[in-house]
């Protein structure tokens, strides 16, 4: 069964096109990367499909159904550099947000969502973190806070913008040991990635993507010179060029 | 002198006293969302855009119902909303459709709206002078005369906004910290944000007749940034500046009435910022963690805490050096490290063999780890040898294979014994 499926999805921001006509099905138990230059729209395809922007048109679906349906079954992972870390909370306040959809107003915590949030800790790491200021952690352990949050989500789909940014190696083994058992629990993984060293040991699946989908599939079949080239070489300037062509026009898509 | 119970009994000082108390709380609620929203300025913005909707208020209240005070003021506040949500839809409008940027916004606003009041209000001076007196009150505030009425209004609206972050709570840490997962796990987080919005006008209208339009932006932020400094979570933030609007605005009142004995009157919005300011400037340089005197106070006490060890050392080592400034054989004796003769006593000889332990074992993990050069790490370790924790020390011992010799050569004394009392 897919577990996500996407059907000509584009997205503008004015008048530029950041995702066109992008069309795939992700299978469940996958980990999955999505890798394409800088501006190739890998974030905004996340925010398209948890429905943060309004695409221009397309149909996306998960578990067979519109997200309003099973928000609750997917997960996310911003980018860390979206927050102010500044922000009067502990490093507990921060992973029990992830509680805050099913919690309910006005009503303490229960014992169940404490101890979820102490477990997502846990698998983390950084338990003994927890009543620090999230400013005062570094930016691996901010990392591992914003994952935890997504765990105790208790989601069936996570969707995880640039996890392994400005990281170190430990928090990234870390990750990267969870992400492996999570799968095996039968979570799917999206993961935005730019590193194309790591890519063909971290994922199963991926999604080459520059404003247009290159390629997607298994990383055996995807993973190939051809395709890089085509996602960061020659069609990039191709692109870029029709990018500035539709900015210079006064209406229309392209 | 005044006695404090009267404050709160005498019906001319209780209604501005109460009333003063009610607004601050309020305003300081709504303005930790506004400074931990990066948006101080708003404040100052609004409290002006709602002048013209003061002086339209008067205006209107002179024409229709000149003999009642209390639909005067409850005119005055609907027209001082109503300007003021309209100038948070045109700064939105400038922000978001025509991509002014904020501060550019935020002046524009403040400008215009602020212009127009004074304009109809000079309009105002020329046929109605006794009600243009009534809309100066809002320009500078006047809390001394208040009514009990005032209070009434003030103390339903201070209740809706603690209600509404009561009942919010957990929706405005989540939004306030990080909007896009919140809107993931399907909180609105933009009608949340728009309530709160709401909430923050409601605030400045209820504050203007008190502290004035000039001066209203302070009591919004002065409260929130007093209590930052002073905590880490964000329900402490809110119960800190709420305490603190509370004090700012009884503060303000009491010294108001009690520093001119009598013979004149101070005005009590100006006292209520400056107090609300003191806490800030208090709180920036006292807070235990964060304070600039604090901070300059532990780093003095660390550079202290370092000679009293390095001289330790040195009598340790024999080094005849027999005048200390006093202060550090003061420090000396007083932990027992030198008996009054000035000898090193057991227990100053265990210490010192601790700190020499800590040095020459640093000395050896710069040289075998980090590959730095025998005759530079004596400098590092010197600085070192006072900083590292038990922890540290037994893992650094680990890791180094417990050694017993420095790269110069020199024993490292063995750990102590877990030792009693030092």
């Amino acid at each position: 069964m897919n577990i996500l499926e996407v059907e000509q999805l584009t997205v503008n921001y004015e008048k530029t096109s950041v995702l066109w006509d992008v069309n795939f099905a992700i299978p469940e138990k996958k980990i999955v990367g999505i890798l394409g230059p800088n501006g190739a729209g890998k974030s905004t395809l996340l925010k398209a499909l948890l429905g943060l922007v309004k695409p221009l048109s397309g149909h996306i679906t998960f578990f067979g159904k519109p997200l309003a349906q099973v928000r609750k079954r997917v997960g996310y992972v911003p980018q860390r550099s979206s927050v102010d870390w500044d922000f009067p909370i502990t490093a507990f306040d921060l992973v029990m947000m992830g509680r805050y959809g099913k919690m309910g107003l006005l009503k303490w915590a229960s014992k169940e969502d404490r101890e979820a949030t102490r477990m997502a800790l846990e698998q983390v790491e950084m338990l003994p973190f927890a009543d620090r200021q999230i400013g005062q952690l570094s930016g691996g352990q901010q990392q591992r806070l914003f994952i935890a949050r997504a765990l105790v989500q208790d989601a069936d789909v996570y969707l995880l913008d640039e996890p392994f940014a400005g990281i170190d190696m430990a928090t990234e083994k870390t990750l990267l040991d969870l992400f492996h058992a999570l799968r095996e629990k039968g979570k799917t993984l999206l993961i935005v990635h730019h590193n194309l060293a790591s890519t063909e040991t971290y994922f199963d699946w991926l999604i080459l993507l520059n404003t247009c989908l290159i390629a997607t599939g298994p990383v055996s079949e995807v993973f190939n010179q051809q395709n890089i080239w085509r996602t960061y070489g020659r069609s990039s300037i191709l692109l870029d060029e029709a990018a500035i062509k539709a900015k210079n026009k006064t209406s229309g898509l392209l | 002198m005044t006695p404090l119970i009267d404050f709160f009994t005498d019906p001319i000082l209780r209604p501005s006293t109460v009333g003063c108390m009610l607004m601050c709380f309020a305003s300081a609620l709504v303005g930790v969302v506004v400074f931990l929203r990066k948006r101080s300025l708003i404040g100052e913005t609004l409290s002006h855009a709602s002048f013209p909707g003061v002086v339209i208020g008067v205006f209107l209240s002179a024409l229709l119902i000149p003999y009642s005070d209390e639909l005067v003021a409850l005119a005055i506040l609907c027209g001082a909303f109503l300007f003021a949500f309209l100038g948070l839809i045109v700064l939105n409008f400038l922000e978001n459709r025509l991509q002014v940027k904020a501060d550019s916004a935020l002046c524009f606003v403040l400008a215009s709206f602020f212009g127009l009041g004074i304009l109809i209000a000079s309009r105002l001076q020329q046929s109605y002078p006794l009600w243009y007196k009534q809309a100066l009150i809002f320009l500078y505030g006047q809390a001394a005369t208040m009514t009990n009425m005032h209070v009434i209004i003030y103390a339903c609206f201070s209740f809706v906004i603690l209600g509404f972050i009561l009942y919010f709570y957990r929706y405005l840490e989540a939004v306030n910290f990080d909007p896009s997962f919140s809107e993931t796990l399907g909180i609105r987080s933009k009608r949340l944000d728009d309530m709160m919005f709401l909430l923050i006008v409601l605030a400045i209208v209820v504050g203007i007749r008190s502290v004035g339009v000039v001066l209203m932006a302070g009591m919004l932020i002065g409260p929130a940034v007093a209590a930052r400094p002073l905590t880490h979570q964000l329900s402490h933030h809110f119960a800190l500046a709420g305490a603190f609007g509370v004090a700012s605005g009884f503060l303000g009142n009491y010294l108001s009435v009690v520093i001119p004995q009598g013979a004149y009157s101070l005005p009590t919005g100006p006292m209520i910022l400056l107090v609300s300011s003191a806490f800030c400037f208090l709180s920036l340089l006292l807070a235990p963690r964060s304070g600039l005197i604090t901070r300059y106070l532990r780093m003095r006490r660390f550079s202290f805490q370092c000679a009293v060890e390095n001289a330790l050392k040195s009598l340790w080592k024999g080094e005849e050096k027999a005048s200390f400034p006093p202060l550090i054989r003061w420090q000396l004796k007083r932990r027992k490290w030198i008996d009054p003769q000035g000898h090193l006593t057991g227990h100053g000889k265990a210490a010192a063999e601790k700190i020499i332990r800590l040095h020459r074992l640093w000395e050896v993990y710069l040289v075998d780890y980090m590959g730095q050069k025998v005759e530079k790490v004596h400098r590092t370790a010197e600085e070192l040898e006072h900083l590292m924790s038990p922890d540290l020390e037994r893992e650094l011992t680990e890791l180094l294979h417990n050694p017993q010799h420095d790269p110069h050569h020199q024993p490292i004394p063995p750990p102590l014994p877990p030792l009693g009392p030092t």
